[in-house]
């Protein structure tokens, strides 16, 4: 239960840090959430992972419905990778690594 | 422990960041992954939704209110309470379409590329300063700054692009710079001279002085007549007035071919690239069937995405102007208003020299002029180049202009140094004609507004609601002697440089001749009477006779005559090459595939269409050919043109023995015959293969495959259309250029009517449905009715979202 609360709480603080300021910045939501909940390094890394991959990858499937997928399908060809997927795991990979360093600064 | 795993865990994130927050270079550049990827503002953001809403933008500096109505073409029509507001906007929204474009453009003409993409720009980008882009652009732009009227609207229009830059954050960035991973910076006048300048180096420095050099020292100055004559004898002038140019011409003394004795071992940097050419003519009323005049213009250039052209309708008080604008600059270029319309080919003409300089030693600090040792000026010139230290090149001028070529930039031999002089290095003041020509109400002021236009030279096509057509070239012309700037010229001598410039009175000219319309299709300007020498080393020799012939059997005229008469298809070229080149062919030798294929050469009616397998055949056996009686200059180590398409069909006609005719790389001794059937079973087999490969009949239009490509070849965002059409056809869509604008207006009383259509659209964010929309269009032959309302209120019937901006307080 603690675990899928940290995975909300993530999610609505880094969209409120994304909506407003760069990127990166969701990095410091996401620990300061880590930091709070303060559950294991390994357990941090998985709900900051899944609540930034799934913010992430929920607006990109919004967009991508929103516009008819105009810009998707020509980015697409550009990676080697499917773009929801590699999407996904960058903002996820960075969500993850913040919130487990987070919950690591606890003693 | 815990302490420890604290620190790598941080470092380890920190440095994710840092990694995804930065771009990469491994071979292809790859963006900042996680700043491209974010879907709040990388390229996710970048996509538009279809339905756009109205919206209100407030701008510093606006004095009154300003709406900006698009159609459902996304073509803006502003409506401004004063010019001042009008410029203002039209800065804003063009650059609320092509901000990159605008930029990408000028960069490249500054010599600025290798900042965005690194040093593989680096000899384009030397290229352009040392031909001295920035500093005819810095002329430009004092010229058109030391005007009042010009340097007002110059500054409203910089900063209503720098209002829309102002607003910018990353997340609206248009997607090449956040693929690219920069950002942009400030508009400034000088952009605007390089924009122009841009256009001068399409058009003009496509010469061939270094070539025709050479060509004189290896084939002497009979042959060089025969393969490159100062006049092919064939088409009509644009102006053919023969005994009609009454005044008295500027004589000078003659001067000899100042050439330097050896071989030029340079291999230049610039090309002629076949193709580059445009259309316009304007029908009297007297053979239209509304009775008011029509006038039509399709300028060929290198097709791209987005667009060169962006369509505007601009109206305040003192103005009502619609057509197409270079993105970039604040007036439109080729259009029309209540009373008039005008269009532009490009007048070609030898518009730039070069000089062989003698410096005193390797300094390059003095120079010879007249026996006289002068100082050089040293313009030390930084690159920055993206990922590296910034390159320095020091460029040297002389009074003549930059020496381009020297002993550190494609001079492959000490002697090589050669200075550049072009007209469009001189101050000029081409925004100002646009101005004019943007609120001339008739034939008078017209031509009041092509006094202040230098170059690039353009032939004006006009025509007007009160029934005139007219034709005016127009550009700043030296006085050339015989031969004058054919060849490369001594630069010890002041005699060889120009010695003063053709009035403007006596450009040629003229107004509603007998035969009903005026016409050019870049080829020769006057008749031989004409009292000024002119050359060039490619008019054009098709297209013109095609146009020429259609409009003098044509009557009763509508607009819809002329959108086919520019979609127009046949190839003269065609027409007067192949039966003879069929009839070469000895059906006794060929193999019944040949032989069929022989026989549908022998039936095609010489029409580029999309669907004509005869066109493709032609095409590849005809260029096969010609690639193969000049092989000697592309196999020679010095640099040398090749003869024109016109001349190579001539000479094959005329002269069987031309030595030409035997192939340097193989030991027999081919004749013309051989020649010909040679390269027909070579084409057979070429154009199998791409049978082969593509799976499919060989149809002209997938063959050709004109391709309409990303300013930065980024194939997903480039595309490719399947027409008809070639160099030789009024259509002249070859694989990478053709009719970047096609409009047709017809000049009613009653109110202007008028049509275009552009291969592009009017976004240039390939996120948006408007980015490629008039490509099917364009490539099918359709036009647009350009709406032209005379107030907002008129735009409700095809209103798609407006725009309202208003002044912010500071």
């Amino acid at each position: 239960m603690r675990f899928i609360v940290q995975i909300i709480i993530t999610g609505i603080v880094c969209f409120m840090f994304q909506k407003l300021f760069p990127w990166w910045t969701m990095a410091i939501g996401a620990f300061l959430v880590g930091f709070v909940f303060s559950n294991s390094g390994f357990k941090s890394f998985l709900s900051g992972f899944i609540a930034i991959g799934v913010l992430w990858l929920g607006l990109a499937l919004y967009v991508d419905n929103a516009t008819h997928s105009i810009l998707t399908e020509k980015i697409s060809q550009l990676f080697p990778l499917n773009l929801f997927v590699l999407t996904t795991l960058i903002g996820g990979l960075v969500g993850g690594f913040a919130s487990m360093t987070g919950a690591l600064l606890k003693p | 422990m815990k302490g420890i795993k604290f620190v790598i865990s941080l470092l380890l994130t920190v440095t994710l960041i840092w990694a995804l927050n930065r771009s990469w270079d491994f071979g292809d550049p790859i963006p900042p992954l996680g700043k491209f990827l974010d879907p709040f503002h990388g390229f996710w953001a970048n996509a538009e939704p279809p339905d756009p809403t109205d919206v209100q933008i407030m701008i510093p500096g606006l004095k009154g209110k300003v709406s900006v109505v698009y159609d459902s073409l996304l073509i803006p029509h502003l409506f401004a309470e004063n010019d001042d507001d009008l410029y203002r906007v039209m800065g804003y929204v063009t650059a609320q379409h092509r901000l990159w474009q605008m930029e990408f453009q000028t960069h490249a003409a500054a010599g600025r590329i290798s900042e965005i993409i690194g040093d593989k720009a680096l000899d384009f980008d030397r290229t352009q300063r040392r031909k001295g882009m920035v500093f005819a652009a810095e002329n430009s732009a004092r010229a058109h700054g030391n005007d009042s009227i010009i340097s007002k609207i110059n500054k409203q229009y910089t900063e209503g692009v720098n209002a829309y830059i102002g607003s910018l954050s990353y997340g609206n960035y248009p997607i090449e710079y956040k693929l690219l991973d920069y950002e942009p910076e400030l508009w400034n006048e000088l952009k605007m001279g390089l924009l122009l300048k841009t256009m001068s180096n399409t058009l003009n420095v496509g010469e061939d002085d270094f070539e025709m050099t050479n060509a004189l020292h290896l084939f002497g100055k009979e042959m060089l007549d025969v393969l490159y004559p100062d006049w092919e004898g064939v088409g009509d002038p644009i102006v053919d007035n023969p005994g009609g140019w009454k005044f008295d011409p500027i004589t000078l003394d003659s001067i000899p071919l100042a050439l330097p004795d050896e071989l030029i071992n340079i291999q230049p940097t610039t090309k002629v690239v076949k193709g580059v050419g445009s259309n316009n003519w304007a029908v009297s009323g007297i053979k239209t069937a509304t009775g008011s005049p029509i006038l039509a213009n399709d300028p060929h250039l290198s097709l791209s995405m987005p667009s060169i052209w962006f369509a505007a309708h601009m109206k305040s008080p003192n103005v009502n102007v619609m057509g197409a604008t270079l993105t970039g600059s604040p007036v439109i270029i080729i259009g029309f208003n209540d009373s008039i319309s005008w269009g532009v080919t490009n007048a070609q003409r030898d518009l730039v020299d070069w000089y062989k300089i003698e410096f005193k030693d390797d300094t390059n600090n003095e120079y010879l002029s007249d026996g006289n040792w002068l100082p050089t000026r040293k313009v030390i010139e930084e690159f920055k180049i993206k990922g590296k230290d910034s390159f320095y090149d020091t460029v040297v001028y002389t009074h003549q202009g930059p020496v381009v070529y020297d002993q550190s930039f494609h001079g492959e031999s000490e002697k090589n140094h050669y200075a550049f002089r072009w007209i469009a290095h001189d101050e000029s003041l081409e925004l100002k004609t646009f101005y004019f020509l943007n609120r001339a109400k008739n034939h008078r002021d017209y031509m009041a507004a092509l006094e202040y236009y230098s170059g690039p030279a353009q032939n004006f096509a006009f025509a007007s609601t009160e029934g005139d057509i007219a034709m005016r070239i127009q550009g700043k012309f030296p006085v050339r002697r015989k031969d004058e700037g054919r060849f490369v010229l001594d630069g010890t001598k002041t005699s060889n440089e120009w010695q003063a410039y053709i009035p403007n009175a006596q450009n040629v000219m003229i107004k509603n001749p007998p035969r009903g319309f005026v016409s050019s299709a870049n080829q020769r300007p006057a008749d031989s009477t004409y009292p000024y020498y002119v050359h060039s080393n490619n008019y054009e020799a098709y297209r013109n006779r095609r146009i020429n012939q259609q409009l003098s059997v044509m009557d009763e005229i509508t607009p819809a005559d002329i959108m086919k008469l520019q979609n127009d298809n046949y190839s003269i070229q065609a027409e007067e090459s192949l039966p003879f080149m069929l009839s070469s062919l000895d059906s006794a030798l060929l193999t019944s595939t040949e032989q069929s294929i022989a026989e549908l050469l022998r039936s095609w009616d010489f029409v580029y269409r999309p669907e004509s397998v005869a066109a493709t055949y032609y095409e590849v056996w005809y260029n096969n050919l010609y690639r193969n009686i000049w092989d000697e200059m592309t196999s020679s180590t010095a640099a040398l043109s090749r003869p024109s398409d016109y001349i190579t069909i001539k000479l094959m006609k005329t002269d069987s023995t031309l030595s030409f005719y035997d192939v340097q790389s193989t030991p027999e001794k081919e004749d013309l015959r051989t020649l010909i059937r040679q390269n027909f079973i070579k084409s057979l087999d070429m154009i199998d293969v791409w049978k082969n490969e593509n799976d499919r009949e060989a149809e002209w239009a997938q063959f050709k495959n004109t391709k309409i490509g990303h300013l930065l070849r980024i194939d997903p965002f480039s595309y490719h259309a399947k027409n008809g059409g070639n160099g030789s056809a009024i259509n002249a869509t070859s694989g990478t250029h053709g009719p970047s604008w096609r409009m047709i207006t017809s000049m009613e009383k009653t109110g202007v009517k008028a049509w275009g259509v552009y291969p592009g659209g009017q976004s240039g964010n390939p996120g948006s449905q408007f980015y490629n929309n008039l490509i099917d269009p364009w490539t099918n032959g359709q036009y647009f009715r350009l709406k032209f309302p005379h107030s907002e209120r008129e735009t409700t019937s095809y209103r798609y979202f407006t725009t309202t901006f208003n002044s912010a307080s500071k």
